[in-house]
């Protein structure tokens, strides 16, 4: 927080300055209007009430420009905050990589993005005015002092103390509404969720059902809201009553004063003035106080999340990666990934596959060698710019189809459109309303499963790593389109190193080499054809994987 | 496929359910309508009892006058706070119950969308609409508008008073409030866009950071970090662009406000000088006009903050009720047949771009069949399900049941005979038998869990809590292999006699669609089953092949007759068996 304090010192500066007067400004009004009244009205002398009410005009426009000054000010300073915090956040988030997965849910990113950034800003905003409210309650008290000490002291802790009883009847009302507030987000939740759940409720029917469990909980948030209504509506009337009464004993102790001829009529009406106006710095404090332990919490979870350490980042690095393509070994299940072919792995257990490929591509602790050299010890980076890994559900982020595929800048049309034809996506593509630049949500949600993975299947191939491992690629399109890819994706990684994790004998067929894995062990390497023949674990899987599909039967 | 979106309620429409709210609850309205009034005015009496206290003292009065007046203040306070309790509590009470109400009134109109609109606006809009809007529309009824009616009321109430005082003291004023107005003006008609935009902005800000965070895996595999930190830079921008841009607005509109309201008082103070020395008035009643002013600053500064979120909230409740506005799911016209025999004749569809998907189809499927349906994308599988299952109409042709056109029955009565299982599936925020039941709502608990187990859900049937399980949001998560498991037992427990199934399993990882389709299989028995197929297996058990090509019936026949014909079907059969 204070980083972001020093980060603008003259605009935080300039609004402690600007704020300060703003706030001794509002005191300014009730000692014209005293003056006014003292020297204009009650001897009857117009001069004097014309240049009065002239200053009057003339203090109102100067407080009014004040007034936005500060808030101009204020603004930037709290914005500026802002997008400084969105930065570092971003850039965190960004190379957070797959370690931020595993360490903090969406949800956390979403809370300090939406709402933890613009609570550490405002709190900056009171940097600038709370200078003002202590010298603006420093001025209120001097001139009240001059009018009547006992009157002054009366105004000075009664103003404070007041406020702080009526602080806590605030925090009860909050209290009370966050209950209410988290009962209204339930009922929320439900009617969204009945909303994405229409077409089920199309298909089978039950709408009434529905209807009538909403009403029902809907009644019960309406009943809770009486109930905060009844709590509230005391706290309000309170919270105007009790300064009401203050005020009355201001006024009782001015008047008698007065009679008494111990202050003026107009000094009397100013005293009235000041003790609304010093009610805005007091309740500054209280206000300011309570942002500072919020924002303190807030901050704490944006520095949780900067200070998330990227994978790699604290491994020391032991040796380099090879030179050239070489040969990918892991020793658990004792797989050899050749150079330049297209090796499948026919896993009888598929998280045994995905294990397999995040040992392989260095996502989990890895034993795997690359040329002879443990691929642990090298440089991540390079790693990752080598050894591509494309889970069955990898990311897609929303933009248009076209900004989904360019990943790297210097990718050409043809070499997109080159991507997409061995992912076999051109039907993709022309079935959106916009071709490539239809723009596409979070996750591709209005896409088809199978159009999700084609799509996925093309950005990988885009990417040109030398070693790419892909996890079912084709599991959810149709057969028609399965063998286009299978062949397509021959042809388009010709000479480069592409691992398949999958079982259907449409892929499978066309690799160069079969690996067949069962207990986290290659128990046979062979073509499709030739472990068809002689593995009857194998064919007992490939074809189990037709036998279980057969839904007719 | 185009978006059409949803209706927006015009004004004509949201003025009227506004009225109809006031007037639904009348006597409520009209009771917290006086009690604001006389807590008002007893508010006001404050800074009249000053003026009389002033004149006291002036004429030299004693002390015990102003301990009468001062008790009388406090009185004054007291019983405003009271009036002013009972109007508070009773105002957020009708604007609980009509909040209530809408929001009701939302849901069962939305649960009555067809299908078809539904689909064509996509549930991105409703879902806005149901949270944001409602959340919007609940607390301007709630909040907004007891505030505006408040500070209107003693805006009223603070100018009628100076106009008592004297009439041409209230004339006087008046003045400030022309440029008020003007500037107010002025910034509605800009304010209402420049918010909404920054509120967009911002939501792409924070939607920017949450994707990147969920999708931080791929980031790092596909090495997307630079071009992630550059898209959300461009957004962090667009905020601060938004942000400037709303400022500039409050620039103008503030000041101007701001400085007119020292205008009255000015006014007040100079013209009560003259009129005193005419002594029209009295020093003390001008000192309380002059407060009065000075009082009034402050409704007006609320009402005038407040004025702008009112907007925004009859611009959601526009959106509210243009749901209401779509004509509901029509009646069945026709009376539910007996026969079960699906047939299809010269069907064909074309989607509102013009863009023709189906060109003719015949089919006819027999009670107690099972037809597969195979061909590439885009060959129209998915639409041909849709006219069977009733949801579409074809442009032309006609499908039937019995005899019975499926769009002429009644939607509840097609539903028991159809049902149509795609890649979609949902958990409703309840209990599991809550996420059953609706599907057959007189069904005993043993018969729930008797359909649970047919489809082998063991994992539900070995709950702690049984059917009282909570679901989705928060609660238990279902896997998406267990949430298609509860939407089979749905289907048992509807009891459908022709299943529909669109790759069913497609989007499902291929451990899960195993899994699931077991459980499928024991749905299936004793049913019509058109199954768009997905792997060829399906289609070599099923009676009979459909293949389809370009919105056309290519191929038809068992399998062995399709092999035999040595068509595309036979083709991909033998690449298949490599």
């Amino acid at each position: 927080m204070w980083w972001l304090v020093r980060c603008e010192p003259v605009r935080v500066l300039r609004g402690a300055l600007i704020g300060t007067l703003w706030m001794v400004g509002l005191s300014v009004r009730p000692y014209l209007i005293a003056r006014a009244v003292d020297d204009g009205l009650r001897p009857n002398n117009h001069t004097a009430l014309l240049w009065w009410v002239a200053a009057i005009v003339a203090a109102g426009v100067a407080l009014a420009w004040l007034g936005i000054m500060r808030h101009r000010t204020m603004t930037f300073v709290r914005e500026d905050a802002t997008a400084r915090s969105a930065a570092v956040v971003l850039r965190a988030v960004s190379r957070g990589g797959a370690a931020l997965s595993r360490k903090l849910d969406a949800g956390e990113v979403a809370t300090v993005g939406g709402s933890d950034i613009s609570t550490v800003s405002a709190v900056l905003t009171i940097t600038g005015p709370g200078v003002g409210a202590i010298i603006a309650y420093a001025v209120a008290a001097v001139v009240l002092w001059s009018i009547s000490p006992l009157l002054a002291l009366f105004v000075l802790l009664g103003v404070p103390a007041m406020a702080i009883g009526i602080g806590p009847l605030l925090r009860r009302f909050e209290g009370v509404e966050s209950v209410y507030r988290h009962k209204h987000g339930l009922l929320t939740a439900r009617a969204t969720d009945i909303v994405a759940g229409l077409r089920v409720l199309a298909g089978v029917g039950g709408r009434g059902l529905f209807a009538r469990a909403y009403a029902d909980r809907s009644g019960d948030l309406r009943d809770e809201g009486y109930r905060v209504g009844a709590v509230s509506s005391w706290i309000f009337a309170g919270t105007a009553a009790i300064p009401g009464m203050f005020l009355a004993a201001v006024v009782w102790l001015a008047a008698r004063m007065t009679a008494a001829g111990e202050i003026t009529v107009g000094q009397m009406v100013a005293v009235y003035g000041y003790v609304a106006i010093l009610v805005v710095p007091v309740w500054f404090f209280l206000e300011g106080g309570y942002q500072v332990i919020r924002g303190r919490v807030s901050a704490r979870r944006i520095i949780a999340l900067l200070t998330l350490v990227p994978d790699g980042a604290d491994e020391a690095v032991t040796t380099q990666p090879p030179g050239r393509p070489s040969e990918l070994h892991d020793p658990a299940t004792g797989l050899r990934v050749p150079v330049g072919k297209l090796l499948a792995v026919a896993a009888a257990d598929p998280a045994e596959a995905i294990a397999l490929a995040d040992r392989l591509g260095r996502y989990a602790n890895t034993d795997v060698t690359w040329g002879g050299a443990p691929l642990g010890g090298m440089p991540l980076a390079e790693v990752r710019a080598r050894i591509l890994v494309d889970e069955h559900d990898s990311y897609l982020f929303a933009g248009t189809v076209r900004e989904i595929l360019h990943i790297r800048p210097d990718l050409t049309d043809a070499q997109i459109a080159a991507a997409l034809h061995a992912a076999s996506a051109e039907d993709v593509i022309e079935a959106l309303p916009q071709g490539m630049d239809t723009p596409v949500a979070a996750r591709a949600r209005t896409l088809s499963g199978g159009q999700r993975q084609r799509i996925r299947l093309a950005r990988a191939l885009l990417a040109e790593p030398e070693v790419l491992i892909l996890i079912d690629p084709t599991s959810a399109v149709d057969a028609h389109t399965e063998a286009r890819i299978a062949q397509r994706l021959r042809e388009h990684r010709a000479g480069l190193t592409t691992v398949v994790m999958a079982t259907s004998p449409l892929l499978l067929g066309r690799a160069d080499i079969v690996a067949h894995v069962r207990d986290n062990t290659v128990v046979a390497v062979g073509t499709h054809a030739e472990l068809t023949e002689t593995d009857d674990g194998y064919r007992a899987l490939v074809s189990r994987d037709a036998d279980i599909e057969e839904v007719a039967r | 496929m185009t978006t059409t979106g949803l209706p927006i309620a015009d004004r004509r429409t949201v003025r009227g359910a506004l009225v109809g709210l006031l007037r639904a609850d009348r006597r409520a309205v009209t009771v917290v309508l006086a009690l604001h009034t006389a807590s008002v005015i007893t508010g006001l009496a404050t800074p009249w009892l000053l003026g009389r206290i002033i004149d006291a003292v002036v004429a030299g009065a004693g002390a015990s006058t102003v301990d009468r007046l001062a008790l009388t203040i406090a009185g004054c306070v007291v019983a405003q706070g009271l009036l002013h309790r009972w109007a508070q509590y009773l105002g957020h009470r009708f604007g609980e119950r009509a909040v209530a109400g809408l929001r009701e009134d939302f849901v069962r109109r939305t649960l009555n969308l067809p299908v078809s609109v539904v689909e064509r606006a996509g549930t991105g809009d409703l879902a806005t609409r149901s949270s944001t809007d409602v959340g919007a529309v609940g607390n301007t009824v709630r909040d907004v508008v007891p505030i505006v009616v408040i500070a209107s009321a003693q805006l009223g109430l603070l100018f009628g008073a100076v106009f008592l005082l004297h009439p041409l003291l209230g004339l006087v004023a008046l003045t400030g409030m022309p440029t008020v107005y003007a500037a107010t003006r002025w910034y509605m008609r800009r304010a209402s866009d420049a918010y909404l935009a920054e509120g967009a902005a911002v939501a792409e800000l924070t939607d920017a950071l949450t994707t990147t965070a969920e999708g931080a895996r791929t980031v790092e595999a596909l090495r997307l970090t630079k071009a992630r930190t550059e898209f959300g830079t461009k957004r962090i921008a667009r905020v601060w662009a938004g942000r400037r841009r709303t400022l500039a607005l409050r620039s103008v509109f503030f000041p101007i406000v701001e400085a007119s309201y020292a205008l009255p008082v000015a006014a007040v103070l100079l013209a009560g000088g003259y009129f005193l020395s005419r002594g029209m008035v009295t020093l003390g009643g001008v000192i309380a006009a002059a407060l009065y002013m000075q009082q009034a600053i402050d409704p007006l500064d609320r009402l005038l903050q407040w004025i702008e979120q009112a907007q925004r909230g009859l611009a959601s409740l526009a959106r509210v009720l243009g749901v209401g506005q779509v004509p509901p799911e029509p009646r069945g016209r026709a009376v539910a047949p007996e026969g079960r025999e699906l047939v299809v004749r010269g069907a064909q569809f074309s989607y509102s771009d013009g863009h023709d998907v189906l060109h003719g189809i015949d089919l006819e499927v027999r009670p107690g069949e099972r037809l597969a349906i195979v061909g590439p994308s885009g060959a129209g599988k998915s639409t041909l399900a849709r006219l069977l299952a009733g949801i579409d109409a074809p442009r032309s042709g006609v499908v039937s049941i019995g005899g019975c056109p499926v769009t002429d029955l009644d939607p509840a009565e097609r539903r028991r005979r159809i049902a149509l299982i795609t890649q979609e599936h949902h958990v409703f925020i309840g209990t599991l038998r809550d996420n059953l039941k609706f599907a057959a709502p007189d069904t005993t608990d043993a018969q729930l869990l008797s359909a649970l187990d047919t489809v082998g859900a063991d994992w539900a049937l070995a709950l702690e809590e049984g059917l009282e399980t909570a679901l989705g949001d928060g609660a238990r998560e279902l896997g998406a292999a267990e949430a298609q498991q509860l939407a089979l037992a749905r289907l048992v427990l509807a009891d459908p006699h022709t299943l529909i199934l669109d790759e069913a399993t497609a989007a499902l990882d291929p451990t899960t669609a195993r899994r699931t389709e077991r459980a499928l299989a024991a749905v299936l028995t004793g049913r019509t089953v058109i199954a768009i197929a997905h792997r060829l297996n399906t289609a070599h058990d099923a009676d009979r092949v459909a293949v389809l090509d370009g919105g056309r019936i290519t191929e038809l026949g068992s399998h062995d007759e399709l092999i035999a014909a040595n068509g595309s079907y036979a083709d991909l059969w033998r690449s298949w068996h490599g």
